[in-house]
């Protein structure tokens, strides 16, 4: 059996410090890392300045790990994410 | 022949309230637009204007006082005053007229409603004066911004903004309809006369009159003051109103006071708080958005709530601290998507703007700061097509303004947070806990769509940014941009850039 088409998942988006939440379309089959990087697109180094770390998507104030694909992870067309510089903590 | 005093004649020939033989009071004043709810019919009889006025006076007055404005009007076509007039001003007028224009028509309706609907003869008396007042408002505010269309073909949108599907029109809309169209007349009389007209217009018409003169825009300042001394008769309609509503049905009075200010308090910060924080001039700033709502609008409010036994609202901790927040956010989604306004806002983040606003508002460096200096430096590496937008912002189900206030973490961090709900299978997304409350609780928003709604529903064609502008009406000679990129990033030139800045100066 073939996997099912990726579906267009719309999602109310916001990356790291900037002023406003977008529309940043996706797709089931997306990973996290690649969710990410299309909210980045957005505004990393247009409004936000560029930092050198990974960045991380969180759902429901959830860490979600990079390979996870947004159908693992439940999320649905209109779904609210963030996404964050995953900063190292300083011990 | 003696004639009668005027309080002598005034009462019998405005109270015609007459006894209905052939129908019942019910079939004259429906509840669905008269509203009376919990109050007695017979308690609207007490219902007393505290300034009377007659017909006779009023022609007159209002004669004098179009007659001035035209007067200066007319001297001033002949100068070339206009030309003199700074970008950022010339914006904040052009944002007054499509802003308000239309509005001032569907305020025609609104008071046109209360004089038919109105539960007292006293209160449809005066109605009727509002709404000629209406009526010469719309019709003053569509001529004035007419007379620029010949240089500017922006001010085509004093008429027209109001009709398009413009994201900022639809706000504008949502909010109106909701104040003056589709309310019964007590709410209506809560909502334009006492909030919005006794409280939000000052902001308008009172703040911005003085940084009009201060610009040197004596024509503009001249017709919106004319304007407020017309509000500042027929907004009495709201006081009686109240008086009665709060002795009977205290929850109700506050509820309806309670949402209006918020929703005024959400329009006004995009309407005026970019106008008098950014466009108008630094050196004609006569106050800070926030010092003008503080000493005009937030004193006035609380004094009003306690006159007539009501509490401040829930969401007050909420409003107080937006006043450092809403009108800049907004100003910056204004500029970021430039394309899709009727203006060109002026980014005005100079270093001598940054100094005062960064005085005006302690926070406003450490919240939008580092923002703007990203952009200053792809502009500056000549990478400007960095800052213009590629998606759209996310707008709130009660307000229809982008979702863009940022709140502090305990750790001192802004971000920008979700407030939603879900309802009836689907998610709602909100700029703010108010706006979610009121969308909860009023549940008048539910079928009301936001841009983006209608963009995933495929009511937007092409999906793209061109069929986005072609949707809101925006063609290439009216929408916005910056009217001078240099003025504003010329004094940090030269210092060393990051990222994309970094990449594209090399």
């Amino acid at each position: 059996m073939s996997e099912p088409a990726p579906q267009l998942v719309p999602l109310n988006a916001v990356f790291a410090t900037d002023f406003v939440q977008i529309l940043v379309p996706v797709t089931t089959a997306n990973t996290m890392a690649e969710v990410a990087a299309a909210v980045a697109y957005h505004v990393e180094g247009k409004r936000v300045r560029a930092q050198p770390y990974d960045k991380v998507v969180l759902y429901h104030g959830e860490r979600l790990p990079a390979e996870m694909t947004v159908a693992a992870a439940g999320i649905k067309p209109l779904d609210f994410i963030a996404v964050e510089y995953d900063i190292p903590e300083v011990s | 022949m003696t004639l009668l005093k005027r309080e002598e004649w005034q009462g019998f020939v405005r109270d015609v309230d007459w006894s209905y033989s052939y129908v019942d009071d019910e079939a004259v004043y429906p509840e669905w637009h008269s509203g009376t709810g919990k109050v007695p019919r017979e308690a609207w009889a007490a219902w007393e204007e505290s300034y009377k006025v007659t017909y006779p006076e009023y022609v007159a007055t209002q004669r004098e006082k179009e007659a001035a404005v035209y007067a200066v009007k007319g001297a001033l076509q002949r100068s070339t005053l206009w030309d003199s007039l700074s970008e950022g001003w010339k914006s904040a007028t052009k944002m007054h007229f499509g802003g308000t224009a239309a509005a001032e028509y569907a305020a025609v309706l609104a008071e046109l409603k209360m004089a038919r609907f109105g539960l007292a003869a006293a209160w449809r008396n005066m109605a009727v004066f509002g709404q000629l007042d209406e009526l010469r408002h719309a019709s003053i505010t569509t001529f004035f911004g007419h007379e620029f269309i010949s240089r500017d073909p922006q001010y085509d949108w004093t008429q027209k903004a109001y009709q398009t599907n413009n994201w900022a029109t639809i706000s504008l809309r949502n909010l109106f309809d909701a104040m003056m169209s589709s309310a019964n007349v007590v709410d209506i009389a809560l909502q334009l006369p006492l909030v919005f007209e006794t409280g939000f217009t000052n902001l308008q018409f009172v703040a911005l009159a003085a940084d009009a003169l201060a610009s040197g825009d004596v024509n503009f300042a001249n017709m919106i003051s004319s304007i407020q001394t017309d509000e500042a008769r027929h907004s009495q309609q709201g006081g009686p109103t109240l008086e009665i509503l709060a002795e009977h049905d205290p929850v109700r009075a506050q509820w309806v006071v309670d949402k209006t200010f918020w929703a005024s308090a959400r329009a006004l910060s995009a309407l005026t708080g970019t106008s008098m924080d950014y466009y108008t001039p630094v050196e004609h700033r006569k106050q800070s958005y926030r010092e003008f709502m503080e000493e005009w609008i937030i004193d006035q409010f609380i004094r009003t709530l306690e006159q007539y036994g009501l509490r401040k609202p829930w969401y007050w901790d909420e409003f107080l601290r937006g006043l450092d927040i809403w009108h800049h956010s907004l100003h910056m989604g204004f500029w970021v998507w430039r394309p899709t306004i009727w203006w060109r806002p002026m980014a005005a983040v100079s270093p001598d703007e940054r100094a005062w606003l960064a005085e005006k508002y302690p926070n406003w460096e450490k919240v939008y700061g580092d923002k703007w200096d990203v952009i200053i430096d792809n502009v500056n590496a000549g990478n400007a097509a960095a800052t213009l937008p590629e998606t759209l912002p996310w707008l709130c189900s009660t307000c229809h303004l982008p979702c863009c206030n940022a709140t502090q973490s305990r750790d001192g961090t802004w971000r920008v947070r979700d407030f939603s709900l879900n309802y009836d299978g689907r998610i709602y997304h909100f700029c703010t806990i108010a706006c979610r409350q009121i969308f909860w609780k009023d549940r008048g928003g539910v079928n009301h769509e936001t841009l983006i709604d209608r963009f995933l529903a495929g009511q937007v064609q092409p999906m793209d940014v061109g069929g986005v502008l072609g949707y809101m009406g925006l063609t290439p000679e009216v929408m916005g941009d910056d009217p001078d990129y240099e003025a504003w990033t010329r004094d940090y030139a030269g210092r060393p850039a990051e990222g994309l800045a970094a990449a594209a100066q090399s």
